[in-house]
């Protein structure tokens, strides 16, 4: 078998909403090149399907004709269109030579063959795949690599290898678990990956590139972003926001999840600015004010102590990450680059120094607003969001803007954020301070532009506190008590604390509010018990070559004593200075005290040393995402397994070259059958 | 072409069986290429997973969540799986399938529990996409039969199922009517899993000292058979240490809560032994989880405490007896150091040696077990040291120091720090003059899924593939075979 090149290999990653596939690795590895609906359309003869919607539709011969492989044309003239839907149709009817076109931005009547994460339609599925296959015209020498989604079983695996080779007749196969594929894009050999998708989220957990099955979370159900916009469209529904727009709301900027204990903005903000806005200029724009306190006590929030990851202290943390602060962790610069927000983080910052600068200038009645402008949107009650509201379809197949929406899937890695436009402050300010008329005229123009025949209607709404609460229903808890589950559920104990500190989460908008919730659920705390005794000091005795001596550190020394000082303490403190001994206990006493400790903790040592039981997490971190990557820095890690596919793809087809049995050759396919991709899957 | 081929060649074998009235051909079912799935259900976790795999696929907890439904009490629904029964939903109660003994209580329910285990990561409750892609199109009398076959969820593979050595005769029928009736199994087999891990261990004379969640057993097995006299067991396994745990805590002063993470929003660090600060979760009244819910969430805490803090006492002697150099072996203890363990709601507290030897001293010796009314004390037959003299004298005397030459310990709960140590120390002073060797393993996956990794390999064993009761011949004998055949 000749060896397989770069520009050869194809690599399928299916999810429930949307496919990635390529051909070829690049140089460099960047983003799909592919993307498309995960979705196929049934065709007029049963069984059959479509990649896009097939509409029977009655054409005039004055206008153009549908191509049999390409796009509608997107240039007709609105006048045309309306006589096409009001004036002709019946003069049509009697042609009797119906036409079909494709409708590329429809969604009527289509499947969607996965869902959350499982197969539920083979034959659509294996239709998507052999569109997909169809589109990317590989040459025969192809190798593939699928990404398989974790909820998919050990029978699908079997289906789907029978498929590729049967159908494709390729001559080798790799099926790789999405979350190994996260592990390869990172780098690195343990996490817990955390994958939030549409429907559902999967935690697994890897360690040394291996995918443990051991309290996995595969496909935690209504854990998606799906049900964040369920939950938005709840809170949102009655005040005439469609689900549809939830959805755009849900990736707007504005919309944000607060880590746990961040207060919401409360209304009785504004009038503590009132009362003292000159106090509320010099204290600066986070916030941290009595006012603030206050709100705290006003919503029956938990009591809050003081010291680390009490909740105040999450709080700030939170400001000075929102601020853009020079808060270089690991967390925080995964964060902000994974998130997309830098350009808000910037714009927030200039917005702060121009708050400053008026509020040294003016007076105080001008630092009351610019108080208000400099707020982060965290801090804000009510912030405006711009939407597009999509037209019915025969409007917009009329206009010839489709092109926007409908094929952005195919101009390679647009990253969503960028569909939906920043919010603009300025605009916030006014619309607040807007009556409701106004907002009434606005949607008197919309209807008027509808009636013109636009199709993308730029709108804008201010939402209340409800946009932070698309996470209210519960879903970070489940997810978090997932991720406990899961890590805690991993065999090999000692293991556990990495798995706590190399977190990967994808997906955007609530990594550290996710991060807040695990941190103030589950960390635990050194124990103010273990202060004085999980290490020994360092002028106690040297320790000697014997090793009789040697402190044993990772053993805590009982807490009762007798008196109740600790004696290794005790000892430490009066090494040096022997007259500092309490009466009636002589140092030859504490020694011989001491040595029996040691005799009995290197007994216990010797009892027990495969134990090394312990409590965990005692830290919880994110793993930072990998940055000799350019392309996909400014994409985000969202899509990191397709990432970690082109790497897997490079080291099992082209470097390896199945030496290490990483894929399944066509030869081991016919000993097999579908059946030996168990032994051969990533 | 795997599957229809084994379709063709089964409803070959059944036209011609039918036929005939010979008696069935031990070698009947045929059908090596497609491997068997092992199903092993335990009282904490059902392992299920193929056959020649080294770990269970799926591993699904045998508790399931009940939501009473509001029009019809008598139907609720049932949750299955890790991720559905551990969210508070309103009103939800925490049920097993399995009885303290370790064998099944309720068969309807466990015959769905298993079948989602089954289902959910190993085959697929869709019936079978191959026939029906085209590739394989088979001809019209078989794909009509076929449909009806794939209706059931397991109508192509194999099944072997594990079941514990005092299994009654009316629940292995069951088993098998479960499996050929419910899921339309070609074939089946019903397998002791003390007999499994000892083949896990590459041992087929051996003692399995099984420690589970409910019940510890002792089995004897010569030659691959199991000495079912000789069976003891008692319910000192890992419950019974979460119940000393929970009788040390409330004993403790002051009382030690225990609030599972699900009632906590946030904590707060305090000061060892300081009353907890925590945001406390509510619920509406009416949608409480149901007080079943939180014991079941306060197990999965007293899991951590037990993994982290319980070690069991490794001597010399016992941990209420006296030490060589003089003195108690408690004095002695208190002299070992202590290990903090933080509560979910951040209540945190250095707990000495002597509690953490103390929780799991019960089981070796009873005198030192804590009781009260609910709890009563163990007998003194019910200690670990105890149910192996007592298996032990049931056997011939000569096959004894084989025996204890041969202990095999598995079960998840006999991962306590020190657990081996200890018993061979204990097994040593009581049968002075013999050689006595644990064979347990350092892996924890190995020691927790034992008997599910001995079917594993049974199961994969090409001469295995004659013992299977195929379909046909249930159907010919009925559910009473299982008792001939699966000795």
């Amino acid at each position: 078998m000749p060896p397989f090149k770069d520009e050869h290999v194809l690599i399928i990653a299916p999810g429930s909403q949307i496919s990635l596939a390529q051909l070829g690795l690049p140089e460099s590895f960047t983003p799909a090149r592919l993307r498309i609906p995960t979705r196929m359309f049934p065709a007029e003869k049963r069984g059959e399907w479509e990649a896009t919607r097939i509409r029977e539709r009655k054409v005039t011969n004055t206008l153009n004709k549908t191509e049999a492989n390409g796009h509608p044309r997107g240039d007709i003239t609105m006048g045309e269109a309306n006589i096409t839907m009001d004036g002709q149709a019946a003069a049509e009817d009697q042609e009797d030579d119906p036409k079909y076109e494709e409708d590329p931005t429809s969604e009527e009547g289509a499947v969607y063959p996965l869902r959350d994460g499982r197969i539920v339609d083979w034959a659509c599925f294996f239709a998507l795949l052999t569109h997909i296959y169809n589109t990317m015209g590989p040459p025969f020498h192809t190798p593939i690599l699928v990404i398989s989604q974790p909820a998919w079983t050990a029978q699908d695996h079997e289906s789907l290898a029978q498929f590729i080779f049967e159908k494709f007749k390729t001559p080798a196969f790799c099926l790789m678990d999405s979350a190994l594929a996260v592990c390869y894009a990172y780098a690195t050999p343990t996490a817990t990956v955390v994958d939030v998708g549409h429907g559902k989220c999967d935690v697994t957990a890897v360690n040394e590139f291996l995918v443990s099955d051991f309290g996995r979370g595969s496909a935690l159900p209504g854990c998606g972003g799906e049900a964040m916009t369920q939950r938005l469209h709840d809170l949102l529904g009655g005040k005439g926001f469609t689900s549809d727009v939830c959805e755009q709301l849900k990736k707007s900027p504005i919309c944000e999840i607060l880590p746990p204990g961040t207060e919401m903005p409360a209304e009785a903000e504004a009038y503590a600015h009132a009362s003292n806005p000159a106090a509320a200029a010099s204290t600066g724009a986070s916030g941290s004010g009595t006012g603030q306190r206050g709100s705290i006590a006003a919503q029956g929030g938990a009591p809050r102590g003081p010291g680390i990851n009490t909740e105040v202290g999450d709080a700030d943390e939170d400001r000075e990450f929102k601020d853009g602060e020079d808060d270089e962790g690991v967390l925080d610069v995964a964060a902000i680059v994974a998130s997309g927000k830098t350009s808000e983080f910037l714009a927030k910052k200039e917005r702060e120094k121009a708050a400053k600068a008026a509020a040294k200038k003016d007076a105080a009645d001008a630092a009351a607003v610019a108080k208000e402008r400099s707020l982060p949107n965290s801090k804000r009650v009510k912030a405006t969001f711009h939407y597009h509201e999509r037209r019915p379809l025969e409007e917009l197949n009329m206009n010839g803007k489709r092109a926007m929406d409908g094929d952005s899937g195919q101009d390679g890695g647009e990253p969503k954020r960028q569909k939906t436009p920043e919010p603009s402050v300025d605009s916030a300010v006014q619309v607040t301070e807007n009556t409701a008329a106004a907002r009434k005229e606005e949607r008197k123009e919309e209807r008027r532009r509808n009636r013109e025949g636009t199709a993308f209607i730029r709108k804008s709404a201010d939402v209340g506190l409800e946009r932070f609460q698309a996470a209210s229903g519960g879903i970070l808890d489940q997810i978090a008590d997932a991720i406990h589950r899961c890590i805690l559920s991993y065999p090999d104990i000692s293991k556990r604390s990495d798995l706590w500190d190399s977190l990967i989460i994808l997906g955007n908008g609530f990594k550290e509010a996710l991060v807040g919730t695990l941190n103030s659920r589950y960390l635990i705390s050194p124990s103010s018990a273990t202060i004085f005794t999980s290490e020994l000091p360092s002028n106690f005795t040297t320790p000697v070559a014997t090793g009789a001596n040697t402190p044993q550190p990772q053993h805590h020394p009982p807490s009762h004593h007798g008196p109740g000082v600790n004696p290794l303490l005790l000892a430490a403190t009066t090494a040096s200075n022997p007259n500092l001994a309490p009466p009636g206990q002589s140092q030859q006493q504490l020694h011989q005290q001491l040595q029996l400790q040691q005799y009995h903790q290197q007994q216990m040592q010797q009892a027990h040393q495969h134990s090394s039981h312990a409590q965990t997490p005692t830290s919880i971190k994110l793993l930072k995402m990998p940055d000799y990557f350019p392309e996909w820095k400014d994409v985000g890690m969202e899509e990191a397994g397709f990432l970690g596919a082109q790497v897997a793809a490079k080291v099992v087809f082209v470097v390896d070259q199945g030496i290490s049995k990483g894929f399944m050759s066509r030869t081991e396919y016919n000993e097999l059958g579908p059946q030996g991709i168990h032994e051969t899957c990533l | 072409m795997f599957r229809s081929l084994i379709n063709t060649e089964l409803h070959s074998a059944m036209a011609t069986g039918q036929a005939s009235t010979k008696p069935p051909d031990a070698n009947e079912y045929g059908g090596d290429e497609i491997s068997a799935l092992v199903l092993d259900p335990g009282y904490s976790t059902t392992r299920a997973g193929f056959a020649g795999e080294d770990v269970p696929k799926s591993i699904v907890p045998s508790y399931y969540g009940l939501i009473p439904s509001e029009s019809t009490p008598k139907h609720a629904k049932k949750l299955f799986g890790d991720n559905s029964i551990n969210i508070p939903l309103p009103r939800i109660s925490i049920s097993n399938v399995m009885s303290k003994e370790g064998t099944v209580e309720d068969w309807d329910t466990a015959a769905n529990l298993w079948e989602y285990t089954i289902t959910s990561r190993l085959t697929n409750t869709k019936p079978t996409p191959l026939a029906s892609n085209g590739l394989n199109d088979p001809n019209e009398d078989i794909a009509m039969e076929g449909v009806e076959e794939q209706e059931k969820p397991l109508g192509e593979n194999p099944l072997l199922m594990t079941e514990t050595g005092w299994n009654a005769g009316k629940d292995r029928e069951k088993g098998i009517e479960v499996a050929m009736e419910n899921w339309g199994c070609p074939a089946f087999w019903l397998a002791r899993n003390g007999v499994l891990a000892a083949f896990a261990s590459g041992k087929p004379t051996a003692l399995v000292v099984d420690m589970g969640a409910s019940t510890i057993s002792v089995t004897p097995v010569h030659d691959g058979l199991i000495l079912k006299k000789a069976v003891t067991r008692s319910p000192l396994a890992g419950n019974f240490v979460s119940n000393q745990l929970r009788l040390l805590f409330a004993s403790s002063q002051p009382p030690i809560p225990i609030t599972p993470h699900y009632l906590i929003t946030s904590k707060t660090a305090v000061d060892a032994g300081a009353a907890a600060q925590a945001t406390y979760r509510t619920f509406a009244t009416g949608t409480e989880p149901h007080p079943s819910f939180r014991h079941f969430q306060e197990e999965r805490v007293l899991t951590e405490f037990k993994e982290s803090v319980v070690n069991v006492w490794t001597g010399p002697g016992r941990l209420g007896g006296h030490s060589p150099q003089g003195g108690t072996n408690m004095d002695v203890a208190k002299q070992h150091p202590g290990k903090p363990f933080e509560m979910p709601d951040g209540w945190n507290q250095m707990f000495p040696a002597i509690d953490r030897y103390r929780a799991i001293e019960g089981i070796f010796d009873h005198k030192m077990a804590l009781s009260d009314a609910n709890n009563p004390p163990p007998s003194p037959g019910q200690t670990i040291t105890a149910l192996i003299s007592s298996s032990l004298s049931q056997v011939d005397v000569d096959l004894r120091p084989h025996l204890l030459g041969n202990i095999v310990i598995t079960g998840a709960s006999s991962w306590y720090a020190g657990f081996t140590d200890r018993l061979q120390q204990e097994l040593q002073a009581a049968h002075p003059g013999v050689r006595v060797r644990m064979v347990a393993s350092g892996q924890m996956v190995e020691r927790k899924f034992g008997s599910w990794i001995g079917g594993s390999i049974l199961a994969s064993l090409g001469t295995f593939h004659q013992l299977w009761i195929s379909k046909k011949e249930y159907e010919e004998h009925g559910p009473g075979i299982v008792e001939k055949r699966c000795k």
